[in-house]
């Protein structure tokens, strides 16, 4: 099986969009958001208009994302420090980064659909919080110090304070989903499938053993 | 292919217009079948194979595709831009349509189950809405006919509420996954039946058609055709006689009577072109899906019926049936960290349900609801999706790094959902109306829906719900989120559940229903209503079978009335 990266084709039509997302994570915009001010949805943010989606009638053999990605390389770099914290490498697995998830928080983020606008500004208005508490631009840290700045965010979550508890739990939740539909994912949760069989066999003797039925 | 004029025009080609097409060319008639959506070949179209991981999002469902990228529905979803509908203030009601060669059969659950003569006669015997106009031993050779040609899997359980079928018409069914096996355990504690589902998947080899192979959802289609689609099991043979035209992109509009109170024709505007055509034929079938083809009677107006064909008895667009349901999901640790195993089985359809079991109770008017539900399970070691995790979520809220790993290996394929399919009591101020301002892209007159739950439906989901705990408790699980105390919280909007059916009910009585019991139009000898308009009532069980079924009996009918009062042509 392919890795997703190399069967899924962007459109990068960033130019002709003239993609500029209002909340990016640079200094200007994360003073703004220390400052208190709630991130609004951006420009991607408006009502979808359908009219940036795949549609409703897309080539299912060949994949493709039609929209722009708009995270920039540091915002990514970001990401990847902190997904890798919510999914290190465990003897096991590689850890997010290694299997893509930056990418595809960035073709979550930068989809124009109403639940993946959504989710846009809780994590851009999270890595701008995160920001602010780092002192340090996001991208620069090290893994010593993503794993503190998580530890602080899981704190924070855990008392419900938001943005962090937002953040908390929908970073997470696109990290989940990224990592665990790549074969790597899919081999790691044991999940066996898509084989075709004169019939279906059931459960093995050992699994009915284990449900004690 | 046939020419013009033709015997019979039918609209829509999904369940009602796709059997109609396979009857009737079958019998000898030249017809021409008109499809709003585009041409669809499964065959070559379906992404059998493709992961999740493959596609945008992760096969995520968006309004484009609300199904997943890979759901086998075209030009489809909830809101069409194209063709909008309005809901009577203070109500909802969600509106699925597909737009292409085989509407929504490309896609659905394919739960294929036989009413019983409780379900045809329910207001004989509790006086609530309205009987069909035949009994289920009038209407059950349509039914053997229909799982015949569909390829049904089940079992003949002998149960009050679900009818046997003569021997030969179901395929033996699939054996029940790991999940399937501890709620059938569940059924036995609690001495409920839990039995082989009804699907429309061929688990043997079928008139030419591969059985399935166990692998590749089924909501995607299917390209070796071992499960229903109108396109692949009732057009292909249509198509094959010679004596089917299919034009698509034709968006049917209204029916054209002539002066001696005979049909004699369609209009329809092409959708890609905008033009407006007229068809010619010496019988019309209406089977656009049950709100459109009211929507099309209402459409058809004349001095003869200024409201719509088929508005003389003031019934039409009333009784507007919906399916109430509600989910309630169960986490099972025996399903904890498993070894890896194959528990595909017949991708994303349950093995098993749960019927209805309180019959004998009901009748006897010990519960406080009228109408009974079944329950079906969806679960267990699918995929990995962008759906796994959502579960996961509430019971492993706060966790992250090796810890969330371990636990997402854990959890996964550990979760069941429990839901219920229920029966809506009929009711005439439920309706469609045509909105006074609303038109679609091509100038047409849309829909108005007012369509509310009443307390029969609500009174039975607070039942399904604590039924639906007893079954997980019982199955040894635990309640992921306990049900709310207000079943309004949780049934689910009006049309949610995708069987939406009546508004041109069948009847005895032509001033009391819309068309005869074979659907035609009271009055109209030539017009005919196939799909889950004419329904009177709709069970607990989901439509398609009986559409399958009553379009068959009105194809049979059409070809003796055609054969027999208009020998002419
Ligand atoms: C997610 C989902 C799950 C489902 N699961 C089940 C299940 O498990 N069991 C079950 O019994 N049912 C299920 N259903 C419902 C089932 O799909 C429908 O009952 C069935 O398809 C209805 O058949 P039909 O022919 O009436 O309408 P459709 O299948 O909707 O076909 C109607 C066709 O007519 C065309 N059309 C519409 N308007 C016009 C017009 N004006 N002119 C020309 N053509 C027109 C449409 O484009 C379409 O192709 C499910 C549906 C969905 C979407
Ligand atoms: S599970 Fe079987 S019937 Fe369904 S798509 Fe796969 S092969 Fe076809």
């Amino acid at each position: 099986m392919p890795d997703r990266r190399e069967t899924l084709t962007w459109l990068l039509r960033a130019l002709a969009l003239g993609a500029a997302p209002a909340a990016h994570i640079d200094s200007a915009s994360a003073r703004q958001a220390c400052g208190g001010a709630p991130a609004q949805p951006d420009r991607l943010g408006a009502a979808w208009r359908g009219d940036r989606g795949y549609g409703r009638d897309p080539d299912l053999l060949h994949p493709q994302v039609t929209w722009a990605l708009t995270l920039t390389a540091q915002q990514k770099t970001a990401i990847a420090r902190l997904a890798d914290v919510f999914l290190p490498e465990d003897g096991s697995s590689p850890a997010a980064s290694a299997v893509g998830v930056p990418d595809f928080i960035d073709e979550w983020v930068s989809a124009p659909y109403p639940q993946q606008q959504q989710d846009r500004v809780v994590i851009l208005e999270g890595l701008n919080a995160l920001g602010c508490a780092a002192k340090e631009p996001l991208h620069t840290l090290d893994a010593v110090q993503a794993q503190n700045l998580v530890a602080g965010l899981h704190a924070r979550a855990a008392e419900g304070k938001q943005p962090e508890a937002r953040f908390f739990d929908r970073f997470r939740h696109i990290c989940l989903i990224g990592y665990y539909t790549t074969p790597v994912g899919v081999a790691e949760l044991g999940y066996v499938g898509y084989q075709p069989s004169p019939r279906f066999a059931g459960p093995p003797p050992e699994v009915l053993t284990r449900l004690g039925v | 292919m046939a020419t013009e004029p033709f015997d019979v025009i039918i609209v829509g080609s999904g369940a009602a217009g796709g059997t109609a097409a396979y009857v009737l060319t079958s019998l000898g008639a030249r017809v021409c079948l008109l499809e709003a959506g585009r041409y669809y070949e499964p065959g070559r179209e379906t992404p059998m194979f493709q992961r999740h991981g493959a596609a945008p999002l992760a096969d995520a469902g968006t309004p484009d595709k609300p199904f997943g990228f890979y759901d086998a529905t075209v030009d489809g979803g909830w809101v069409l831009p194209e063709e909008p509908y309005t809901t009577a203030p203070g109500t909802e009601f969600r509106w699925f349509r597909a737009r292409m060669l085989g509407g929504r059969t490309n896609h659905w659950g394919r739960v294929a189950l036989r009413y019983a003569n409780h379900d045809f006669k329910a207001y004989s015997l509790d006086g609530l809405g309205a009987d069909w106009p035949f009994t289920y031993e009038e209407f059950a050779p349509w039914y053997d006919r229909a799982e015949r040609m569909v390829g049904v899997f089940g079992t003949n359980e002998h149960l009050p509420d679900i009818p046997d079928s003569p021997p030969g018409c179901l395929q033996p069914p699939p054996v029940p996954r790991s999940y399937e096996r501890l709620v059938i355990a569940g059924g036995r504690r609690l001495g409920r039946p839990v039995v082989a589902s009804h699907e429309a998947v061929i688990t043997q080899p079928l008139n030419g058609r591969l059985a399935c192979f166990y692998a590749s959802p089924c909501l995607r289609g299917c390209a070796i055709r071992a499960n229903f689609q109108s396109p692949t099991v009732m057009l292909a043979p249509a198509s094959a006689s010679g004596r089917l035209t299919t034009i698509t992109h034709a968006q049917v509009y209204e029916v054209d009577l002539a002066p001696d109170g005979l049909v004699r024709g369609v209009h329809y505007v092409d959708r890609l072109t905008r033009e407006h055509h007229y068809l010619a034929g010496r019988a019309v079938m209406l089977g656009a899906s049950a709100m459109e083809s009211v929507r099309i009677l209402f459409n058809s107006r004349s001095a003869r019926f200024p409201d719509g064909i088929g508005s003389a008895s003031g019934l039409l667009g009333r009784g507007v049936l919906s399916t109430p349901g509600s989910n309630v999901w169960g986490r099972f640790p025996q399903m904890e960290g498993l070894p890896p195993f194959n528990d595909d089985g017949v991708v994303s359809l349950p093995h098993i349900f749960i019927p209805w079991w309180l019959l004998p109770e009901q009748r006897a008017g010990r519960l406080p609801f009228a109408r009974g539900y079944h329950i079906e399970l969806y679960g267990g070691r699918t995929e990995p999706s962008a759906y796994t995790f959502d579960q996961f979520n509430v019971v492993s809220p706060l966790t992250y790094g090796k810890r969330l790993k371990e636990e997402a290996r854990r959890y996964y394929g550990s979760f069941v959902r429990f839901s219920q399919r229920g029966e809506m009591v009929m009711r005439d101020s439920n309706r469609v109306v045509i909105d006074p301002q609303m038109k679609d892209a091509w100038g047409i007159p849309g829909l108005c829906f007012d369509v509310r739950w009443s307390g029969q439906e609500l009174r039975q989901t607070a039942h399904a719900q604590r039924s639906m705990v007893e079954f997980i408790e019982a199955a040894g699980g635990q309640v992921v989120s306990p049900p709310p105390s207000d079943p309004r919280q949780a049934i689910t909007a009006p049309g949610r559940m995708i069987h939406e059916v009546g508004g041109a009910r069948a009847g005895a009585d032509p001033r009391k229903s819309v068309t005869d019991s074979y659907g035609r139009v009271w009055g109209v000898p030539n017009l005919y209503v196939i799909d889950g308009a004419v329904f009177p009532s709709s069970a607990n069980k989901n439509p398609t079978l009986t559409i399958i079924a009553f379009a068959w009996r009105a194809s049979e009918h059409l070809r003796k009335y055609l054969r027999k009062e208009l020998p002419h042509a």
